[in-house]
């Protein structure tokens, strides 16, 4: 016996039945509805044309949300060395520099708070998820430490405590425990130059084209359709708004300072576009389910009939 | 008669079964060292590669393999192809040790993995997460495996000369295959949908996938290419068993061969449907820049088409040889087609990089051991394999043999 055409046919036209089904599933639902700016949304905005780079922020970020002892830290002629090059398990937020030769910058990395961020999508038992304010918070309890919301990140925002036996998630929660004590965010708190500041979204927005309008030419923008340099906000659109937004000196773009280009799109749409076409209700799985049982009962039941029949033929 | 699944018995502290043991114990050194220490002393992961081969190895292609399972399920339960049942127990039993150690290593791999007991807690259940359907779908089919697995143990607990053991697996075997249709229903719905999503997970990442392989056809090129390394590795591994039991396991070139028909145009079908979902989604074009990663699609898309056409071939169908190779590559371009696009084609931005550690490399290695140590052990004791002299007869595993 050999296998024949039809077998053949049939797994394939088995295996593009149900791609056919995952593609039609997924475009169906056009559009998996994105969040959008919640009215008391916070968030900060960072002037880079104001920075100095002085890095006080970082201290001040450490001391209020009473991080441990940054073990990564290089040494410097056997000296431990107080700046991390990066956020990490202990710095939830640094400043780093652009220097092109010609042109520098500073720029302040820390979350995005996205309106409608990818980690909390990603995350298996909600423990990244969006508290009041918009904040995109972290719960210890619902964490399993799987770093998904690393992969989905597209600001490389979280991050990890590699060395512990147990770690957490760090990340930036605009300081929310003061915010709930009446402070604010204590980077903003204490930026010498107001170079970073915090507030609800709306307003910063408002902030920022005010500055905009106020100093032309001082800042970054790109060509709209018609060709024209228009100054830009990153996060006011890019990866379907962030709550945190920063405003970067004409001649350094946005990603010569880090930031990716982004889509007005979240990051995770087409994701969820197509993961909830597929899932819709649970209804094709629950189709598939039934279907093969029923499938695998009949054909039981023919090969248990054939062999009685053998059988039969040879007592 | 037909073939019946016998023990192969045999002495199992061999010396290669040493060595496996050794590896073994390696890996668990290593994860003991882990829980204290934490996830980066054995590790090269970083915040950038947070997902290291342990990942794409361990689990999606531990599982890849394991998915000779539901591949060779599919052909038999579903499209009705009984002749492929003397395939069906061993492509199970690598299947519930693949899935078993994929699972184990995302525990070791879990940063705070005590947590995961709340994966049994839906309250909490976060329907957006791709990860998560990943994980309790794994889990639940883990089990549906096992269950798969239960009759062999049982059969081998009838022929008992306890009378205990006997009568419960008099007991217990009958309602276990009254059952079992509808574990086997699972065993088929489940696979579509985690393996599918296994490719699902990075679609969250379009800014870090290289465009080649970020598409919204993700997860049905994982699920079909589940399909041609299930068969890859149900043929590489029912010639291997010929080739170490010899003389008491016969290897099945007949149904071998028309199981390369099936998975020679399935790997034809996956190729083509790859260069189309490039084309309709209009990035043909980036496969021929050929930097960054792109010389790894080229070499993914050889080894399928190498492996799919070898299948096709007669010559490569009548020799045991040239059909080892055909699985073994089959395996390999999946594998390869994995890795690409947890590790190759991911791209965090610059500054980091990644290169897997000794530690990562002993633990992917001493689970690979471990599985192949529990096989021989499963296989020399317990009723798996058909042996004997009827070996391309059809076999039935879900009837009771009296």
């Amino acid at each position: 016996m050999t296998v024949s055409r039809r077998t053949v046919l049939k797994t394939l036209a088995a295996t593009g039945a149900a791609g056919a089904a995952v593609g039609v599933a997924g475009r169906a639902e056009a559009s998996h509805a994105a969040a959008t700016l919640a009215p008391d949304a916070m968030g900060l905005l960072y002037d880079s044309t104001l920075c100095i780079g002085c890095q006080t922020c970082t201290v001040a970020c450490q001391r209020a949300n009473g991080m441990p002892v940054d073990k990564s830290l290089v040494t410097i002629n056997g000296a431990p060395f107080d700046f991390p090059s990066d956020t990490n398990g202990y710095n939830k937020t640094v400043i780093k520099l652009f220097d092109s030769g010609e042109r520098h910058a500073f720029m302040k990395m820390q979350c995005m708070q996205c309106v409608d961020p990818a980690c909390t999508k990603a995350c298996m038992l909600g423990s990244l998820h969006k508290v009041e304010n918009g904040i995109v918070a972290w719960d210890p309890v619902r964490c399993t430490g799987c770093r998904y919301c690393q992969i989905s990140c597209p600001f490389n925002v979280p991050k990890f405590q590699w060395h512990e036996a147990i770690p957490r998630i760090v990340k930036c929660e605009l300081c929310r425990a003061r915010v709930d004590g009446g402070k604010g965010s204590a980077c903003a708190e204490v930026c010498p130059r107001g170079a970073v500041i915090a507030g609800k979204t709306v307003d910063l927005l408002a902030t920022a084209k005010k500055r905009i309008a106020e100093n032309p030419g001082r800042y970054y923008g790109e060509k709209d359709e018609t060709g024209k340099v228009v100054p830009k906000i990153y996060g006011e659109h890019d990866g379907g708004g962030t709550q945190t937004l920063y405003l970067a000196p004409a001649g350094v773009s946005f990603q010569d300072l880090g930031l990716p280009k982004l889509t007005h799109e979240p990051p995770a749409q087409m994701a969820m576009t197509v993961q909830h076409g597929v899932y819709k209700g649970f209804i094709a799985p629950v189709i598939l389910y039934v279907a093969a049982a029923v499938a695998i009962v009949r054909n039981l039941r023919k090969d248990a009939a054939e062999a009685h029949r053998e059988e039969g033929k040879h007592s | 008669m037909s073939a019946e699944a016998r023990p192969v018995g045999g002495r199992i502290l061999t010396p290669f079964f040493y060595v496996l043991a050794l590896l073994a114990g390696i890996m668990a050194t290593l994860v003991l060292y882990r829980i204290f220490a934490g996830v980066g002393s054995i590790t090269a992961l970083t915040d950038g590669y947070s997902w290291g081969i342990w990942k794409p190895i361990n689990v999606v292609t531990f599982t890849g393999i394991g998915a000779g399972a539901y591949a060779v399920g599919l052909l038999c339960y579903i499209l009705n192809q009984g002749k492929f049942h003397p395939l069906v127990r061993p492509a199970v039993l690598v299947g519930a040790l693949g899935y078993t150690l994929g699972g184990t290593s995302v525990i070791v791999d879990l940063g705070r993995w005590w947590g995961s007991v709340f994966l049994g807690f839906p309250p909490w259940y976060n329907l957006n997460s791709i990860l998560l359907e990943v994980a309790l779908c794994v889990i639940t089919y883990m089990a549906v495996l096992w269950v798969e697995v239960l009759p062999a143990g049982l059969e081998r607990m009838q022929s008992s000369h306890s009378p205990r053991w006997k009568g419960f697996a008099d007991r217990w075997l009958p309602r276990v295959r009254r059952m079992l249709p509808f574990i086997i229903a699972l065993a088929m719905l489940l696979p579509t949908m985690h393996q599918s999503s296994l490719g699902g997970l990075y679609m969250m990442a379009p800014t870090k996938e290289h465009p080649l392989w970020f598409t919204g056809w993700l997860p049905f090129l994982f699920l079909t290419s589940c399909l041609t390394m299930g068969y890859g590795s149900v043929v590489a591994m029912d010639v291997l068993l010929g080739v170490v039991f010899r003389g008491k396991y016969r290897t099945h070139m007949k149904l071998l061969g028309d199981l390369a028909k099936v998975c020679g145009w399935v790997t034809l079908f996956y190729v083509a449907f790859r260069f189309a979902a490039l084309g309709f989604e209009g990035k043909l074009g980036e496969a021929f820049q050929l930097t960054g990663p792109v010389p790894y699609f080229w070499l993914e898309i050889v080894l399928f088409l190498v492996s799919g056409l070898m299948y096709l071939s007669p010559a490569v169908r009548r020799n045991r040889g040239r059909l080892f190779l055909a699985g073994f590559v089959g395996v390999l371009a999946g594998a390869a087609y994995r890795v690409d696009t947890y590790l190759t084609a991911y791209d965090p931005g610059p500054g980091w990089h990644y290169f897997p550690s000794l530690g990562e490399i002993f633990v992917t290695l001493g689970l690979a051991a471990l599985g192949v140590a529990v096989f021989i052990v499963v296989v020399k004791t317990l009723p798996i394999l058909a042996l004997g002299t009827g070996h391309d007869a059809p076999f039935d595993p879900g009837r009771p043999t009296r």
